[in-house]
């Protein structure tokens, strides 16, 4: 189709003129590494007691693709964080996130239903929340993690404030 | 938190109510069949005649005993806007329902109440999977007045006088399915179709063993009954339907003829629409019309038996256009246009890219999609709760993305695989009408009628071919955000303290 002259288009980055994307805190990135090498950790570990008991051939070369998977995985970590992108405009909440699937949420203020904020042990230790939104429509998701705590309760707070319930909520 | 001072009309709503004495007797009949069926033919054969009828008469006192209990302690009453439901002797639960959360009320009478002249009251409240407040049962005429009251505080901020001591006023027919032609339509399902191939391969089956097992043909039978079972619930569901309006343009559905089920459906609970379009209907020109309101159990979960969300089981491109003009107001099915997705997409879409689409209509969201069975969702931009733009790695690849237009209902609208500028138009677009349309029309109040210059019926919707007439070109991605902030109303306290249990 006719493509108009208008900034370039990509996908992580809609409406850039109009919308201020805000990121979320690069912390974050550690969390994701911190649980990657967990779950790394398990993996190979098991693999090589299977190795240590079987002896196959199999178990090796299982445990160089978890590891592969894993550097990859790493790799693709901070970009994949930097994808989170939120943006405040003064009817909805704008969600992005996604590398390999992009997602882009619009939820407006005035269809919330509630707000949850919750931090894991990770979070917790890195002084981050996730904040989500709740609509009556259980397909909409507009989560939030890694914002600083500050900034997780004065979301919050603007949710709920702005939250205007029209006595049927739907 | 009762906002008082509605007029003590109508029965004695506000103190406390029982349901009806027989309905230990009706809900215990329920339990006694399945605790036959549970002890079965062998425990029969090895108990003997007597034994069984005796171990059946000590559970069947048990039942009634235990359903008369439960029927004591069960009683309800409006308090404000709220209804109360008592249940339950040791566990006690107390229940308010807060009325303005009210979907759709719907009365049903199964076969046992049908004889007894009976009938149980559900409520639709979104947020329970299940059907919030069985109220089982009533007579007939306090269920009646009782809808009509929990509808009438239901409706608006300020209930007008309350009619309930009214006789209901007769509401006007819109649409009637004729059996005949509901039979026909479910001979034309592919289960139907199914009938013959499957009798044909049993027979073989049998000419080629030479021999008639009793299990050979008791396994055949419960294995087509399974299949052919559905056809004929749907016939024994839909019979009879009748769809009317009352005063206040609700809907009122009447159908089923072992059980019958009334349901009443104010326009502004119709979360969406979807027209269907069957191959096998396609000769007769037939089309089959559900809505969806939220609070009733999700389409994966309630499969398409137990739920109430039919609008015209079978029926022509007149009927079902007079039927969404009703359902949402304002709306005219044969005028929605919609545009197809840019021609790259034929890659992920090889034969039935022609057969997608999504346009804006004056006050609904149109997208359609499928070859086979075309359907068609109609998502009104006030019930949008909220607009998601999905890409997948191969949509990235053709630069396309699909807009997904959530609704409490559980359906959403779904424009699959735009070209991308144009899906965050779309989506954009979205945001600002629901908002919009939300802004702009009290929720209690339908929308003005849209007025077109009607077309001609005979163009059926889904072979629409028009060019992209409704959507808006794609460059233009308004920026929204109006900066006009309008005034934040005060929260519904309802929403947010839950009326404390007493």
């Amino acid at each position: 189709m006719s493509e108009p002259p208008r900034t370039v288009v990509d996908a992580l980055e809609p409406w850039p003129d109009t919308v201020a994307w805000r990121p979320v805190s690069s912390k974050l990135i550690v969390i994701e590494l911190i649980n990657l090498a967990v779950w790394l950790a398990v993996l190979i570990a098991g693999l090589s007691v299977g190795w240590a008991l079987g002896g196959q051939i199999l178990w090796p070369i299982g445990i160089t693709a978890v590891v592969l998977l894993g550097a990859w995985r790493a790799l693709v970590a901070a970009r994949a964080v930097r994808a989170w992108g939120y943006a405040e405009r003064d009817k909805d909440l704008l969600v992005r996130h996604g590398l390999l699937v992009r997602h882009l949420s619009i939820v407006p203020y005035a269809r919330m239903q509630y707000v949850d904020v919750t931090a894991g042990p990770l979070e917790r230790a890195f002084g981050l929340a996730t904040v989500q939104l709740h609509t009556a429509a259980a397909a909409s998701d507009a989560r939030i993690p890694g914002l600083p705590p500050e900034e997780a309760s004065r979301l919050r707070d603007r949710l709920t404030a702005l939250g205007e319930d029209r006595a049927e909520g739907l | 938190m009762s906002t008082a001072g509605f007029p003590q009309a109508g029965p004695d709503l506000e103190t406390r109510q029982r349901l009806h004495p027989l309905s230990p007797l009706l809900n215990g009949a329920k339990s006694i069949v399945v605790i036959v069926a549970a002890l079965s033919w062998q425990t029969f054969n090895q108990l003997g005649a007597a034994h069984f009828a005796a171990v059946v008469a000590v559970l069947a006192i048990g039942v009634v005993i235990f359903s008369v209990v439960g029927w004591w302690s069960t009683g309800y009453h409006v308090v404000g806007r709220e209804l109360r439901i008592a249940e339950g002797l040791i566990w006690r639960r107390n229940r308010a329902i807060p009325l303005d959360r009210l979907q759709a009320v719907e009365l049903r009478r199964p076969l046992l109440a049908q004889l007894t002249g009976l009938a149980e009251l559900r409520l639709e409240v979104v947020g329970g999977g299940k059907t919030e407040a069985p109220l089982a049962y009533l007579t007939v005429q306090n269920a009646t007045i009782l809808r009509e009251r929990l509808l009438a505080l239901s409706g608006h901020a300020a209930a007008p006088d309350l009619p309930s001591a009214v006789p209901v006023a007769p509401d006007t027919p819109l649409f009637q399915v004729r059996n005949q032609d509901l039979l026909v339509s479910q001979l034309l399902t592919p289960q139907a179709f199914f009938l013959p191939i499957g009798i044909a391969w049993v027979a073989t089956q049998f000419v080629m063993e030479g021999s008639w097992t009793f299990i050979g043909i008791a396994s055949t039978v419960t294995a087509m009954a399974g299949v052919l079972l559905q056809p004929i619930r749907r016939v024994l569901r839909d019979w009879d339907f009748r769809l009317g309006r009352d005063r206040e343009t609700r809907l009122v559905l009447h159908y089923g003829l072992l059980e019958t089920r009334s349901q009443v459906v104010p326009p502004h609970r119709v979360q969406t629409v979807r027209v269907n379009w069957p191959l096998l209907w396609r000769p007769a020109r037939w089309l089959n019309l559900r809505l969806d309101i939220a609070g009733y159990s999700l389409p994966e979960a309630g499969g398409d038996d137990k739920s109430s969300d039919r609008l015209m089981p079978v029926g022509d491109i007149a009927a079902a256009r007079t039927l969404v003009a009703a359902a949402l107001p304002g709306v005219d099915l044969t005028a929605l246009a919609t545009s197809p997705p840019p021609l790259r997409a034929r890659w992920l879409h090889p034969v039935a890219l022609r057969f997608y689409g999504a346009g804006l209509a004056p006050s609904v969201f149109v997208t359609r999609a499928g070859r086979v069975t075309r359907e068609m969702t109609l998502v009104p931009y006030a019930r949008i709760q909220s607009v998601r733009v999905v890409q997948g790695p191969l949509q990235r690849m053709l630069g396309l993305a699909t807009v997904v237009a959530d609704t409490a209902g559980g359906r959403a609208g779904m424009a699959r695989d735009r070209d991308l500028a144009e899906a965050w138009a779309l989506a954009d677009e979205l945001a600002t009408r629901a908002r919009q349309a939300r802004d702009s029309i009290p929720p209690a109040v339908p929308t003005p009628p849209f007025v077109s210059a009607p077309p001609s019926v005979s163009a059926p919707p889904s072979v629409s071919a028009q060019p992209a007439a409704a959507l808006p070109p794609a460059p233009p991605a308004p920026p929204a955000a109006p900066p006009t902030g309008a005034p934040v109303t005060p929260v519904d306290e309802t929403f947010w303290q839950r009326p404390s249990q007493p």
